[in-house]
């Protein structure tokens, strides 16, 4: 019973790292169509998503089936309420990037590389997700402080494309609609950021027991 | 087994003792029985002899006895009982044993008295006139002799268990000692008895094979350790559940990794989706090798699956850093293509001109004019064709002149003289400054790279502009720099000019000539004569690029 239980937990593991990866992939690709304004990018990035969500569904069960027929203890249950938690947010990057994706049709116009602040936000972002999936993997308490610190990055970028996109839009009244855009896209990245941040959460929360 | 022992001789003790004790039992009933029968028949005839002699009285007088004694008319009466009412007792002429002794003097019988209700022993004597008389005597029965012996039997049985007992501890013990005493790492230093030691040689030989297949095992081990370790390649054994069994370090090195990962599934190296599919197909069956990123670099990943008993047992992986050799391939995928690219202009445009004239549209006193124009462009090809031929001779190092020692201030010279012309059509001044400083090195090779660096310099200037090559030495080498103020280098690209055909203004290269070759010769002239190339330039202010040549 006991051992069946480790390798279940096992199988555990080795899904939640690849649904990681897969949100690594996610976000890399979305934020590579969108500076090369690849709008053929939109259908495989819906595909991904709807791995991510089977990866959620799937973890999801393991999780369920874990608890009632093994009725885990200790570090063995943190590990699975940490995991049922960490899915969720991983699929709520899934779906950021599916949303991000979706607008490269208005943007592809421009040339994305102009919004200096947008650029940093999004290689803020995917070093985050790199870095929380990378600290789950290697459970590395070092590493998921550092996602932790990389918000107000993020963050403080965010408050600056703000205050820039408002200078912009009073230049370019005409232009309007597509700096909502990029206002947007700005805070699904902002968000993406913050689920990172999650996720490092409850990978300290399943090293030490500790939840922030 | 101490228990099991202590349990069996309990069980023996109790039963031998049950059994003698119903073995004696019997043996001991039946002489009780002999004797009281033959003891009642002599005290029978006794009593009649007395009834002979005394009659009635003799009986009446008889006095104490244990047993009954009844005498019986020839008819059958009782004439006299000493226990019982004569008056109530019935006819005992049909009674077995009085039956007998009528017949034939004496009898006897047992059986259950109803009057006395007991088991009771009849003995019949006939007397000389007839009568008979009878002794009965109550026989105990096995019961009552069972229960009399039952609590002897009890205290023996506790006794004979409480000896046992003590004795059965001290055997077991006797016997287990030694057995635990055994030291598996060191038999031969326990102490056990004779019936023990075939055991214990056995023990002993045993562990000495186990020793020398151990020891095997270890030298095997640290023999393929040796091995894969000193691998650069990375080294992973994971078996059929992707979970790593052994790993060399330069897979941490390669996977930038600090902790132990024996036992973890093989994605915590790498969780990219090809190198995971690639784990599967291995583990289905099928070898795959694949390119992987990792970071900035590139890995060459074999998987071959581990197959034993036709059943696939696990995966070997090896991980080769490709970086080096990628990053070559791509530099001459480029250099192809821009070669092709260099080499194509020029010969379209000779070949077009040709064409014109072959055709004879060309009036005969423009022909002139198109010769020079094929002439230009044939010689702008052989002197691409040459600088393709001093650079890969410098790649290769091969028929490359001997060192000699070359002064410098004195080339410096002679390039300024050789561009003055140049220089002067562009309004552009030469100056050489400094003194007489001599270097080691390969002549034409240092002459090709100062005259690159300065026809660069006065291609790439303003007008009225000004060259400065300045020749000098300190104390870490010899230096030569090419300093103008010309149009400068834009920074993000200052590392890539050296690059073979790399051109910051695409678009007037041709206007300005040259090849695109010039700086890549400097830059691997320098490597020749392990110099070094500092590079200040300013976009619209100028440029110095200085050579500097150890000591």
């Amino acid at each position: 019973m006991k051992r069946g239980l480790i390798e279940r937990l096992d199988a555990l593991n080795v899904e939640i790292i690849k649904m990681g990866a897969l949100c690594e992939k996610a976000i890399e690709g979305t934020t590579k169509a969108l500076f090369d304004g690849d709008d053929t990018y939109i259908k495989r990035c819906r595909i991904m998503e709807e791995d991510i969500d089977k990866c959620e569904y799937d973890i999801e069960s393991m999780c369920m089936s874990l608890i009632l027929r093994h009725q885990p203890v200790a570090s063995d249950l943190r590990i699975i309420t940490s995991a049922l938690k960490m899915i969720s947010d991983m699929e709520r990057i899934g779906d950021q990037c599916a949303d991000i994706s979706s607008m490269i049709r208005y943007t592809k116009e421009h040339d994305m590389r102009d919004y200096q602040h947008l650029e940093t936000m999004s290689k803020a972002a995917i070093k985050m997700v790199n870095h929380a999936v990378e600290s789950y993997v290697r459970k590395d308490m070092g590493l998921a402080r550092s996602v932790v610190e990389m918000d107000d990055i993020v963050d403080r970028q965010f408050d600056e494309a703000k205050k820039n996109l408002i200078n912009l839009i009073a230049r370019e009244p005409d232009n309007g609609e597509f700096w909502i855009d990029v206002i947007m896209i700005a805070k699904y990245y902002e968000r993406i950021a913050d689920h990172a941040v999650n996720i490092a959460e409850w990978v300290q929360y399943s090293i030490t027991g500790e939840h922030k | 087994m101490t228990k099991r022992i202590f349990k069996n001789t309990m069980l023996i003790v109790v039963l031998v003792v049950i059994l003698c004790g119903v073995f004696i039992l019997g043996v001991v009933y039946d002489y009780y029985n002999k004797e009281l029968s033959e003891g009642m028949m002599s005290e029978a005839k006794y009593i009649s002899k007395g009834v002979e002699a005394e009659g009635i009285d003799y009986l009446e007088n008889l006095g104490k006895t244990d047993a009954r004694v009844t005498w019986v008319d020839v008819d059958g009466t009782v004439l006299f009982d000493n226990q019982a009412d004569i008056t109530t007792m019935d006819n005992h002429k049909d009674r077995e044993e009085i039956k007998e002794a009528l017949t034939s003097s004496a009898g006897s019988s047992t059986r259950y008295s109803n009057t006395i209700s007991a088991k009771t022993i009849y003995h019949a004597v006939r007397l000389s006139d007839g009568t008979v008389i009878r002794l009965a005597h109550i026989q105990a029965s096995v019961l009552r002799i069972v229960l009399g012996v039952l609590h002897p039997m009890v205290v023996i049985i506790v006794f004979a268990l409480v000896l046992s007992a003590f004795l059965t501890a001290r055997l077991t013990r006797q016997i287990i000692e030694p057995l635990e005493s055994i030291d598996l790492e060191h038999p031969e230093e326990a102490k056990v008895y004779d019936e023990m030691s075939p055991f214990i040689r056995k023990i002993i030989k045993q562990n000495e094979q186990i020793k020398e297949a151990m020891e095997e095992q270890k030298s095997q081990r640290k023999e393929f350790e040796l091995i894969t370790e000193n691998m650069q390649e990375g080294f992973i054994v994971v078996d059929k559940e992707a979970r790593i069994l052994s790993y060399n370090s330069s897979v941490l090195k390669l996977f930038d990794m600090d902790m132990d990962v024996s036992g973890k599934n093989v994605l915590t190296l790498n969780r990219t989706e090809e190198f995971s599919q690639g784990i599967i197909d291995a583990l289905k069956g099928s070898h795959n090798e694949q390119i992987l990123q990792v970071g900035d670099r590139f890995y060459s990943i074999y998987i071959n699956p581990v197959i034993t008993e036709e059943k696939v047992a696990g995966a070997i992986i090896i991980v080769t850093d490709v970086t080096e050799t990628e990053e070559r391939e791509k530099l001459r995928r480029e250099f192809t293509a821009n070669v092709s690219h260099e080499l194509k202009t020029p010969l379209t445009s000779i070949s077009g001109t040709a064409e014109i004239i072959k055709n004879g549209i060309v009036a005969t006193e423009d022909i002139p004019k198109f010769a020079g124009n094929i002439y230009s462009e044939a010689q702008r090809l052989v002197s691409l064709v040459e600088d393709i031929i001093k650079l890969s001779q410098l790649d290769e190092e091969k028929n490359i002149p001997s060192k000699e020692p070359v002064d410098l201030y004195h080339m410096s010279l002679e390039v300024a003289e050789q561009l003055r012309k140049v220089a002067v059509k562009k309004n552009v001044t030469i100056e050489v400054e400094g003194k007489s400083t001599v270097v080691d090195g390969v002549r034409p090779v240092i002459t090709e790279m100062i005259y690159n660096l300065c026809d660069n310099a006065v291609k790439y200037n303003k007008e009225t502009g000004s060259v400065i090559i300045k020749v000098g030495e300190n104390q870490n080498g010899k230096i030569v720099s090419v300093k103008d103020n010309g149009i400068g280098i834009p920074k993000d690209q200052q590392d890539r000019i050296f690059e073979r055909f790399y051109r910051v203004d695409k678009s007037h290269s041709k206007e300005i000539g040259g090849t695109g070759l010039g700086l890549s010769i400097v830059k691997h002239g320098a490597k020749l004569h392990n110099a070094t190339i500092d590079m200040d330039s300013e976009l619209g202010k100028g440029t110095q690029i200085s050579v500097k040549f150890p000591c």
